[in-house]
């Protein structure tokens, strides 16, 4: 089918339903942070330079917050598309009936992020489940010993979380392009001797790849960016960067507006420049396929 | 064997933490280290009964702005799925692009902007306000799905509709929307979910003016009442599972009256 070509004036109107809410909302959100980043239209007239409130993103604390969070994005992301892309594999593996009762999966996808990072909360706290049964395997001998997943530097607590959350997405994903996949080539392939691994690696993974690749640009942007799972189980310093921001524009005077506003500038390029170069990337590795 | 094995695996990893909040809401007294609760206690049940007006209406308006925010996206992505599905214009996908950006940069960056902008028009502390936001956030949702929706359908059916003389809204609700149901019941349950489970933008905009269920549920789970926070838990589960039995049951008898499956 040749679609058809429209003309510029017919574009705007088909498309101004979203047009003008997105300018008004999106990037006017967006300017005004921008603006307030640099010190303008503020609530309260702050003194100081153009670019202060930039300046004082360079302090350690900062920086250590923008790795933390970095961290955990890259961690959670990585996780849950490789431990998505596997199971998606055994999922579509399953005899039909079993692939059609194991939509049980979807059941994370439901939950609200604060609810898993609840749920994580009844596992993982030195008093949860997974201490009793280590203590019923005689692993620790009480609660102090039992290590301190949630709020140990790892950020343990909201990699757990998003992982347990993300990975229903990445087998949705997933599972939905594997079903274009003829299960002939993976029977033919072990005919001709490749074993599970190379079966895995070489046939289905390729064919995975387009929505592994956007699965991993959507959780890893999610993760950097959110704010509910870090607010219930982040500790506190150094926090994640959506943490920092409610903290410098809820709990401090409005002074500390430019700084708050700066933060969220930052993030929103990162997320842009992380975009854009991914795709590049994954478009070289793969010739022209379309990711998003 | 294997694929029993497979299955289990992924039912338990499932659905073990709803077992555990299911326990934790009839035994609050089960603490460490025991791996069964050693008494049932029906009190946090008893609590969420005596407190079932403001959870209930917490629900409601949770739900009420979860489908306002549904419906509205709806409206807004229909035409540009549309020109997007069938038409090829200059930037094209540079635009489509551009209009998923709010579901990939973090919401934070554009919402507290969009919140000086929400006080200066007196839209904060309203349930549109509310609407509002979590619409620019989630709608990329609903446009991703209708644009695959209008290019699975083809334009055929809508130049057939015209040739035969059916006007624009004729061919919007006799012929577009009924082909078009399922990638709306896809995207709508997406948007719906996302909507529903938002904590920040309802509490940056609705400012606790609007009732939320994410609001009311968060000090409870921050709490250390763990009874109390599994039961809210589940009650959340429960509202988008019937929603989605009663769509899937109202589409399959819509299709099975007009015989189109």
């Amino acid at each position: 089918m040749f679609a058809e070509r429209a003309s510029w004036w017919v574009t705007l109107f088909k498309l101004s339903p979203l047009l003008v809410p997105f300018c008004v909302l999106f990037l006017g959100g967006l300017v005004l942070a921008v603006a307030q980043s640099l010190g303008f239209w503020l609530p309260v007239p702050v003194s100081g330079g153009l670019f202060d409130g930039y300046g004082v993103l360079l302090n350690p604390h900062v920086l250590a917050s923008a790795r933390f969070s970095l961290w955990v994005a890259l961690a959670s992301a990585v996780i849950s598309v490789s431990a998505g892309a596997v199971l998606a594999y055994a999922v579509w593996r399953l005899p039909h009936g079993l692939e059609r009762a194991s939509v049980v999966y979807k059941v994370p996808l439901i939950l609200p992020h604060i609810a898993v990072a609840f749920i994580v909360l009844v596992f993982w706290s030195q008093s949860g489940v997974v201490a009793s049964f280590a203590f019923h395997l005689g692993l620790v001998d009480g609660v102090s010993d039992f290590p301190s997943v949630l709020y140990g530097p790892e950020g343990g607590g909201m990699i757990l979380a998003y992982v347990f959350k993300e990975i229903p997405f990445v087998v949705i994903l997933a599972h939905a392009v594997l079903k274009r996949l003829d299960p002939r080539l993976v029977e033919t392939a072990h005919m001709l001797g490749a074993g599970r691994a190379r079966v895995f690696l070489q046939v289905v993974l390729p064919h995975m790849r387009p929505a592994l690749n956007t699965s991993f640009i959507i959780l890893f942007l999610f993760s950097f960016g959110a704010f509910d799972i870090p607010f219930l189980l982040a500790r506190s310093s150094p926090g994640m960067l959506p943490v920092e921001v409610y903290n410098l524009y809820f709990r401090r005077d409005l002074s500390h507006r430019p700084e708050a506003m700066a933060l969220l500038v930052c993030m929103f390029l990162f997320a842009l420049g992380f975009v854009s170069l991914y795709t590049r990337i994954a478009s070289r590795l793969e010739q022209g396929d379309r990711k998003l | 064997m294997r694929a029993y094995f497979t299955f289990v695996f992924i039912a338990v990893c499932s659905l073990l933490p709803l077992l555990v909040l299911i326990v934790y809401a009839v035994a609050p007294g089960w603490t460490f280290p025991e791996l069964v609760p050693s008494e049932l206690d029906w009190r946090a049940l008893q609590y969420a009964a005596s407190q079932w007006q403001p959870i209930l209406r917490h629900l409601s308006v949770s739900v009420l702005y979860s489908l306002a925010v549904v419906a509205l996206s709806l409206v807004l992505c229909l035409f540009p799925a549309h020109h997007f599905a069938y038409r090829r214009f200059r930037g094209k996908s540079m635009l489509e692009g551009v209009f998923l950006a709010p579901a990939l940069v973090p919401s934070m960056t554009f919402s507290m902007g969009a919140q000086y902008l929400f006080i200066r028009v007196g839209l904060t502390d309203t349930l549109f306000g509310v609407v509002l936001v979590l619409t620019a956030f989630s709608y990329p949702y609903m446009l991703r799905a209708l644009t695959a929706g209008y290019q699975a359908v083809g334009e055929e059916y809508e130049l057939c509709a015209r040739n035969l003389g059916a006007g624009f809204w004729m061919r919007l609700l006799r012929i577009e929307l009924p082909l078009l149901m399922p990638s709306v019941i896809a995207g709508g349950s997406v948007v719906f979910l996302v909507a529903f489970s938002e904590y920040f933008l309802v509490f940056l905009i609705g400012g606790g003016a609007v009732d939320s269920y994410t609001g009311y549920l968060f000090p409870y789970l921050a709490s250390s009442d763990r009874s109390m926070g599994s039961l809210l838990c589940l009650v959340f589960l429960a509202v988008p599972v019937l929603l989605f039995l009663l769509v899937e049951y109202g589409v399959s008898r819509m299709y099975r009256e007009r015989g189109m499956y």
